[in-house]
């Protein structure tokens, strides 16, 4: 009896391996395509959206056109780019890793000799200059001087649309930002300067939430703002951060700004408070590298600056309550983008230039 | 039923160490069937080019490959061509194994002394600190090479397992002298250790040529070196150096609970203070002893975690000292059995990164199956820890059965009844 079992045993072990063996392939694996991109998005992770998912839209968009597949990693805190960096590059079975985000500058300045046949991007950040890594950045500052100059002209109005109305008594508005570094600083300098060109009087309270994921952290910060300070548009360049800012501004019934992507459409249940949002481009600047990697024209070792000029940054009115801001404003927020674009104005990058 | 249940939950208590393997290994295989099912129905529900189509529906992930990548992709493949041991997959493995065993030993040595130290994890941050500083400040008079790897490192890992130890200290002391719940003040540490480093570290650590928040990084030498030939790659950030130090400080660890006076009057105190009150212990100092001893663990898994993987301190740490606590209690907090359940939490790691790049599979998910498989392998131990408080464990019978002739064994006996308090 005791033998049959174990015959039995072994004859489904074997059985049971093979089997195994046999289906480990088959379906679920990647198509068969003929190029491959790996990304490794900023520490926010995906369904953000907002910075992560632009860029993933980027990469979808080059799917519809190319032959193309992707992977993807989502690190959870900056230790682990280094990580996902030499996973993608060690088999290299990838034609281009895209960097998502600044962090993830200090791992790739060590990874990127390391691999020298490697084709990598990073997105905001023009600090390496290695000859496989071609880098991205943004005019941060102009197109927040867009959405500030916005700000500032309509605080001093009286002004409602949607759910939100603004108050006439006072002209603050307020800047939240993720995490303390000179890339979000440059959105406030950039945001602060626009406010100030629009209106002298115009008070810009700013904080920084210290977590681009903490989205009660940025409830708090803007419900601040909005009761103690008086504020009504509230500015965010705080990825998931800026959700809780937003639904500070549903509850108050003020305004909010949102970046990277049109944040009325992404975020729908608060559309009726986004004015706008400062659009940074990061689909485009994915799409174009992976289009240079498909016509095998990729050049790295530079930096390509993405700005007003070509819509890599703008200000983009909101979905829903973007048509009610009175066309004065408009006009004047459609000025001051050709005469950033013309070198008339000049934006500081650093807050304390302002 | 109430009957049935308790002869169960007996026969869980009574059963030896042969039985209890037998039993986890058992788990880890209903955890994959279990995880597997889940795997192929959430595939019904994603989107994908090629996928199962059954009776209609497609499914997209294949719960054999990910199981696959799960435990052989941790290894890098070892049943494919061109397989290496030095691939930096299993390097990833072993470099999670490392630190895991410390941060495992930490919470195993207050645990077994009657304490739960849950500050593992701002024990470790503070000595990572402590440890990068150190290296920094002391390579500008130290001179470089081969000496300055000999001097560093030592002094690197002593700086971690002092500030560690400090940290581990002090709710050490506040539990003996001021009857607080050592429970809670771990935690609340937790908190106070990440802002005092990330304080320390914008007031003067900072590094000012990197966009992250981190300290300068230590000079290459002070890295801990790999062997030549047999070690890995130094792209890796792991070397067999520091797992053999970590094995070393394993088993020195069971050596000092089984065989050592100190041992004995630790495990004492954990099982049944009064005893050890009355056997001559001093209660205050024991705890504040175990609990430095705990932090330090700590400390150093901070330690390695600077000269190892990152050579620098970062200020965003990860779980580190809070995985400690699953990989301890998954060991029955036995120090020699933190090895394998650390191993088991580093091919978790590793695979699951393994997944994320070979499959679709979201890493959400991909955590829900490293859940299921730690959930259902903690399981029986769990049942088994509460069961010895309400199955009659005094008999001297049960502690020969339990533990069998060997020492860390008798040791693993003791921790059944030592719930008491």
């Amino acid at each position: 009896m005791a033998q049959n079992r174990r015959r039995f045993l072994t004859g489904a072990g074997v059985a049971g391996l093979t089997t195994l063996a046999g289906c480990v392939g088959g379906f679920g694996e990647d198509a068969d395509t003929e190029f491959n991109v790996g990304m490794i998005y900023a520490s926010g992770g995906l369904g953000d959206n907002s910075f992560n998912d632009m860029a993933q839209s980027g990469i979808e968009d080059a799917q519809d056109e190319f032959d193309l597949s992707y992977d993807q990693a989502e690190p959870d805190d900056e230790g682990e780019f280094d990580g996902h960096q030499r996973d993608f590059a060690e088999g290299g079975e990838y034609d281009l890793i895209t960097c998502v985000g600044f962090a993830q500058e200090d791992a790739l300045a060590e990874n990127a000799p390391e691999y020298p046949d490697q084709n990598f991007m990073i997105i905001d950040t023009a600090g390496i200059e290695e000859d496989n890594v071609r880098n991205y950045v943004f005019d941060e500052p102009g197109g927040s001087f867009q959405v500030g100059h916005l700000a500032g002209l309509l605080t001093a109005e009286e002004f409602s649309a949607g759910d939100g109305e603004t108050n006439p008594d006072e002209d603050v508005v307020g800047f939240v930002g993720g995490v303390e570094s000179p890339l979000i600083e440059s959105f406030e300098a950039g945001f602060t300067a626009g406010v100030e060109y629009a209106n002298d009087d115009a008070e810009v309270i700013s904080s920084y939430v210290g977590d681009f994921n903490d989205t009660s952290g940025g409830q708090e910060a803007a419900l601040s703002m909005y009761q103690d300070h008086g504020a009504d548009i509230v500015f965010h360049a705080a990825g998931a951060t800026g959700v809780g800012v937003f639904q500070a501004a549903e509850s108050e019934g003020r305004f909010a700004i949102g970046v990277d992507s049109d944040q009325s459409l992404e975020e729908e249940d608060y559309a009726d408070v986004i004015l706008a949002s400062m659009v940074k481009r990061v689909d485009e600047a994915v799409y174009t590298a992976v289009e240079s990697i498909v016509n095998d024209e990729f050049e790295g070792g530079e930096t390509e600056e993405l700005g007003l000029e070509d819509g890599g940054v703008e200000a983009v009115y909101g979905d829903t309550i973007g048509d009610e801001i009175p066309d004065e404003i408009t006009e004047q927020v459609d000025q001051s983008r050709q005469e950033l674009i013309d070198g008339e104005i000049e934006v500081p990058d650093d807050p304390d230039d302002v | 039923m109430r009957q049935r249940l308790e002869a169960l939950l007996e026969r869980l208590v009574r059963a030896s160490i042969v039985e209890r393997i037998a039993i986890s290994i058992a788990a880890l295989f209903a955890s994959i069937l279990v995880g597997g099912v889940l795997v192929f129905v959430s595939g019904a529900f994603a989107s994908c080019q090629t996928g199962l189509n059954v009776a209609g529906w497609t499914f997209c992930y294949n719960p054999m490959q990910v199981y696959y990548e799960l435990f052989l992709g941790a290894l890098g493949h070892p049943l494919e061509g061109g397989w290496s041991p030095g691939n930096h997959r299993l390097a990833t493995t072993l470099q999670q194994t490392t630190l895991l065993i410390f941060t495992g030993l930490s919470f195993a040595v207050a645990y077994r002394a009657g304490l739960f130290n849950i500050g593992t994890q701002g024990q470790l941050v503070v000595g990572g600190l402590a440890t990068a500083v150190t290296v920094v400040y002391a390579s500008l008079v130290v001179p470089s090479g081969v000496v300055g790897t000999v001097v560093l490192i030592p002094l690197g890992v002593l700086a971690g397992a002092v500030a560690g130890g400090f940290f581990g200290a002090i709710p050490g002391a506040l539990k003996a002298y001021a009857d607080a719940n050592e429970v809670i003040t771990t935690i609340m540490l937790n908190f106070v250790a990440v802002g005092i480093t990330s304080t320390l570290l914008s007031w003067q650590f900072q590094d000012p040529d990197s966009p992250n928040p981190g300290t300068r990084r230590i000079p290459e030498y002070a890295e801990i070196p790999n062997i030549p030939l047999v070690g890995f790659s130094s792209r890796a950030n792991f070397s067999l150096l520091a797992l053999a130090f970590a094995i070393a400080l394993m088993i020195g660890i069971a050596w000092l609970l089984a065989r050592t006076s100190f041992g004995y009057e630790l495990r004492t105190s954990g099982v049944q203070p009064e005893a050890a009150a009355y056997s001559g212990v001093d209660e205050k100092r024991m705890i504040v002893t175990s609990m430095t001893l705990s932090g330090a663990l700590g400390g150093i898994g901070g330690a390695l975690w600077v000269l190892m993987q990152h050579g620098r301190w970062l200020e965003s740490v990860p779980p580190l000292g809070f995985d400690g606590i699953a990989v301890s209690i998954l060991a029955a907090n036995n120090p020699l059995g933190i090895g394998v359940s650390a191993l088991l939490f580093g091919v978790l790691d590793s695979g699951s990164s393994a997944i994320g790049t070979a499959t679709a599979v979201p890493p959400e998910l991909v955590g829900i199956l490293s859940g299921l498989i730690i959930l259902f392998v903690a399981m029986p131990e769990f049942f088994r820890m509460i069961g010895t408080r309400y199955v009659e464990v005094g008999s001297s019978d049960l502690v020969r059965t339990d533990g069998g002739e060997l020492a860390e064994d008798g040791a693993t006996a003791d921790d059944g009844g030592e719930r008491d308090d």
